[in-house]
């Protein structure tokens, strides 16, 4: 580990694609760039009006910008500004949708808006230039009742065929409780049933070919290989899988509506539960997004815990993954031995955090307690006991023939299909680009980190699993140099918006504790500004983008988890493969449903 | 229904008369009506389905795996299709677009059935007041068994259905058919857990301090 270095990370205007991006999109747009607006993340924002926006992403997308292009549609969703006050500068607006693209070559990040009115809500889908555009407009479409025009099939996608409504406007109600009481009757049932049930037609799919019949597959939502509540319709010509149609949002709970709902500090738990294997890593990018608002600077002991658990939940995760995903093609054994390590990492985060899956345990400006004395003894037994194990593992799943033949040259992708579709993570890595936030936009401190960013070259489901397996050993170094330096000093930033406050001062005199006590039971009040925040989760890119009205809870909490992109691509890589094959298939992507309908 | 086992090496061989053929007659036969053998039997061999939401199924696979083994209480013969399971565990949120699904999978188990909710979410929707969170799964589904957590331990898990066996090994079912309206049995009111450990948890007084490993 290196002595700390004071260059703070790569500001993306300055970053010479975005300025070139921005230089041009002004020569060519002038005027009809409505705004360009400052957020906190210093991502260039800039706002077109609905007749504009396709040639500005076009344009974006073909053209390179100090010879680099932006390759990624990172994420698209929509705001609802009807209630929003702090809006000094922005074009008038009622729903503004938010494209977040991205730059791999160029390491740049770039955002365009589109004002529109709630009597006319449409604009041109964006699904020719990006597939991956594909679900985020349907989402948008489902959440907000925006269209796209052009959209090959704008269907719901999260909530049921049956819903009323648009649950992320702010006239929908937030709590069940503030609805109509949940009942389910048979008749009721039926119908539901009925609602969800595959029509080929609707997607444009054909019910025979030439010389064949197709059969259609209903895989899920309820299957012990599609790991949770997902459901894949496939059609199948004989065993060869011709098409398939993932269907999602059988795990929607509303996190983006809670984030409105909850104080800046109580959401925290909430976040341990959208990726639910990758526990308090998922705190990260929401604290620190609530701590670039704030203006906290966290102490380096802070960020080195941080990072420690973080890293820890990382192997947790692949193991779960790594032990699923040899099960799934057939072996059986593994997962046995892989919960023996979970097990111990868990009882190292109990005996620190508390908990076992969801700690909740980072804080805005620091985490939620200092490490507990005798901390270090497991950890070192852990970093003793692993690495011998996974080389056993290497041995029983990795060096195995019939493993291989099930999951080499299987369900493979080149890296400008996972650009094309949003694939980050060990994903993108495996096709042989070494991209890692950790690395490239190395956050809370990594950057003085030594370690590796493992890729593979092929891009299929066996580099998949062999990519994640050496970052475990990765993650294993990353935590012995975080436990060989331990820094000492504050578990807590002494910043007056650290959640909760620090208490010392609150026994002095009435003014520190009637802010004590606001801060407490109300929670903080947060600056007007918006932010995105991107991690290097277990999935590949974790972002949140929050925006502060200036209260108490968050005015919108955007979360763009790499599952849902993910997913979203498992028909373009299984099609002309066996039923058997998709199995594999799904099960190298390593996600969770949470992380996906969050 | 008491009974114990014994070593085969050092268990006496029987002799002719004496007592010692009374002591093997007490080992090895055991004189119990019909419907107490039965709810044993049913006690020992549930065979859960292999269902799971979300978060908390990963912790009811962990109670399947080698450090808890559910295998030792009966219970691992995990289903893959609710027709041949007996016993589902509601592990994780019931979603509204996945509520009908449940509902089905409920309804295609085999009789007689048994429905553990695990965790907070499917108990009553726990932190999940939201519009597409079902507050609770016995809104729709009679539950035997509440497991409470988020998520809850594997070893919380265990107690549950440890619990549930409990319960299940005294009900009496009726052994053939029958034209009267018997039907189950039914067990009485199982008091709440809370009540029957509540003066032990208060009793503590001396808990382990979070500075400490």
């Amino acid at each position: 580990m290196r002595v700390p270095s004071t260059v703070s990370v790569t500001e993306n205007l300055n970053a010479p694609v975005g300025l070139a991006a921005v230089e041009h999109l002004r020569a060519v747009f002038g005027d009809r760039i409505l705004h360009e607006q400052l957020t906190c993340d210093e991502i260039p924002t800039l706002w077109f009006a609905r007749e504009s926006i396709q040639q500005a992403l076009t344009l974006v997308r073909e053209q390179t910008f100090a010879g680099q292009r932006f390759e990624m549609l990172l994420d698209l969703t929509a705001i609802d500004e009807r209630v929003r006050v702090n809006r000094a500068g922005q074009p008038a607006s009622e729903f503004t949708v938010v494209y977040h693209l991205m730059s791999f070559s160029g390491n740049a990040d770039l955002r365009f808006k589109v004002p529109l009115f709630d009597d006319d809500l449409h604009l041109p889908t964006a699904t020719f230039l990006w597939p991956n555009a594909n679900w985020y407009e349907r989402e948008v479409w489902d959440m907000f009742g925006i269209r796209f025009d052009g959209h090959p099939n704008l269907y719901r996608l999260v909530l049921p065929p049956t819903w009323e409504g648009h649950a992320l406007r702010k006239e929908h109600p937030a709590r069940a409780t503030e609805m109509e009481p949940f009942t389910l009757d048979d008749a009721q049932t039926d119908i539901e049933q009925e609602a969800l049930k595959f029509k080929p037609e609707e997607w444009g799919m054909k019910r025979a070919s030439e010389d064949s019949e197709f059969m259609f597959l209903n895989l899920g939502p309820n299957h012990p290989s599609v790991h949770g509540a997902f459901r894949i319709a496939v059609q199948l010509d004989g065993e060869i899988l011709v098409d398939a149609v993932p269907d999602i949002g059988y795990h929607h709970r509303g996190a983006e509506k809670m984030g409105e709902r909850q104080s800046w500090h109580t959401f925290i738990p909430y976040t341990d539960r959208i990726d639910y294997l990758g526990g308090v890593m998922n705190n990260l990018p929401y604290v620190m997004a609530v701590e670039k608002m704030a203006g906290i600077e966290v102490p380096e002991r802070v960020k080195v815990i941080r990072v420690m658990l973080s890293e820890m939940f990382r192997i947790c995760s692949h193991l779960l993954f790594y032990g699923t995903f040899a099960q799934d093609v057939g072996q059986l054994s593994p997962i046995f031995y892989m919960f023996v390590e979970r097990e111990r990492i868990f009882n190292i985060i109990e005996s620190i955090c508390g908990a076992r899956m969801h700690p909740g345990w980072f804080r805005i400006g620091g985490v939620a307690q200092d490490l507990p004395q005798g901390w270090e003894v497991r950890i070192r037994e852990l970093l003793d006991f692993m690495p011998a194990r996974l080389d056993e593992y290497d041995s029983m799943v990795l060096n195995n023939g019939i493993l291989k033949r099930r999951t080499q040259g299987v369900g493979a992708y080149t890296t400008q299909d996972a650009f094309d579709w949003g694939v980050t993570g060990a994903g993108l890595r495996a096709t042989g680009y070494e991209w890692d936030m950790r690395k490239q936009r190395p956050y809370s401190g990594y950057e003085n980190f030594e370690f590796d960013i493992p890729i593979a070259a092929n891009g299929d489901c066996y580099d998949r699993c062999a990519v994640r397996v050496e970052e475990m050993r990765q993650s294993l170094r990353i935590i012995k140099q975080c436990v060989d330096n331990m820094p000492s000093g504050d578990y807590k930033s002494s910043h007056p918006l650290t959640t909760p406050p620090r208490k010392e001062k609150s026994m002095q005199d009435i003014e520190t504790l009637i802010n004590h006590f606001l801060s407490v039971s109300w929670g903080p009040v947060i600056p007007p500004n918006e932010v995105s925040m991107s991690i290097e989760a277990t999935k590949g890119i974790n972002s949140y983008y929050l925006i502060s009205d200036g209260n108490t809870a968050s005015y919108r909490t955007r979360i763009r988890t790499p599952s849902f992109a993910h997913l979203q691509m498992i028909p373009a890589i299984s099609r002309g493969f066996m039923v058997s094959d998709l199995i594999a298939i799904i099960a190298s992507i390593d996600f969770v449903m949470a992380d996906v309908d969050r | 229904m008491n009974w114990s086992l014994e070593s085969a090496e050092t268990a006496a061989a029987p002799q002719r008369g004496g007592s010692e053929m009374d002591e093997f007659i007490r080992r090895n036969v055991m004189m119990v009506k019909l419907e107490d053998m039965v709810a044993w039997g049913r006690k020992n061999s549930i065979w859960p389905f292999n269902f799971g939401l979300s978060c908390c199924y990963v912790e009811m696979a962990t109670a399947f795996t080698s450090r808890h083994d559910l295998a030792r209480f009966g219970a691992e013969v995990i289903r893959g299709t609710p027709r041949q399971a007996d016993m589902i565990v509601i592990a994780g949120t019931v979603f509204r677009k996945m509520a009908p699904v449940v509902k089905q999978l409920y309804d295609q188990l085999l009789e007689p059935k048994w429905v553990i909710s695990m965790g907070s979410c499917a108990n009553s929707g726990g932190m999940y007041d939201i519009y597409s969170v079902v507050q609770g799964v016995d809104k729709f589904l009679p539950v035997d068994v509440y497991v409470s957590g988020c998520p809850p331990r594997p070893e919380a898990l265990l107690q549950g259905l440890l619990l549930l066996q409990e319960s299940i090994g005294n009900q009496r079912r009726p052994l053939s058919w029958v034209i009267n309206e018997q039907g189950i049995i039914q067990r009485e009111e199982n008091e709440v857990q809370r009540v029957i450990r509540g003066p032990e948890r208060i009793a503590a007084t001396e808990l382990r301090s979070p500075d400490e490993v």
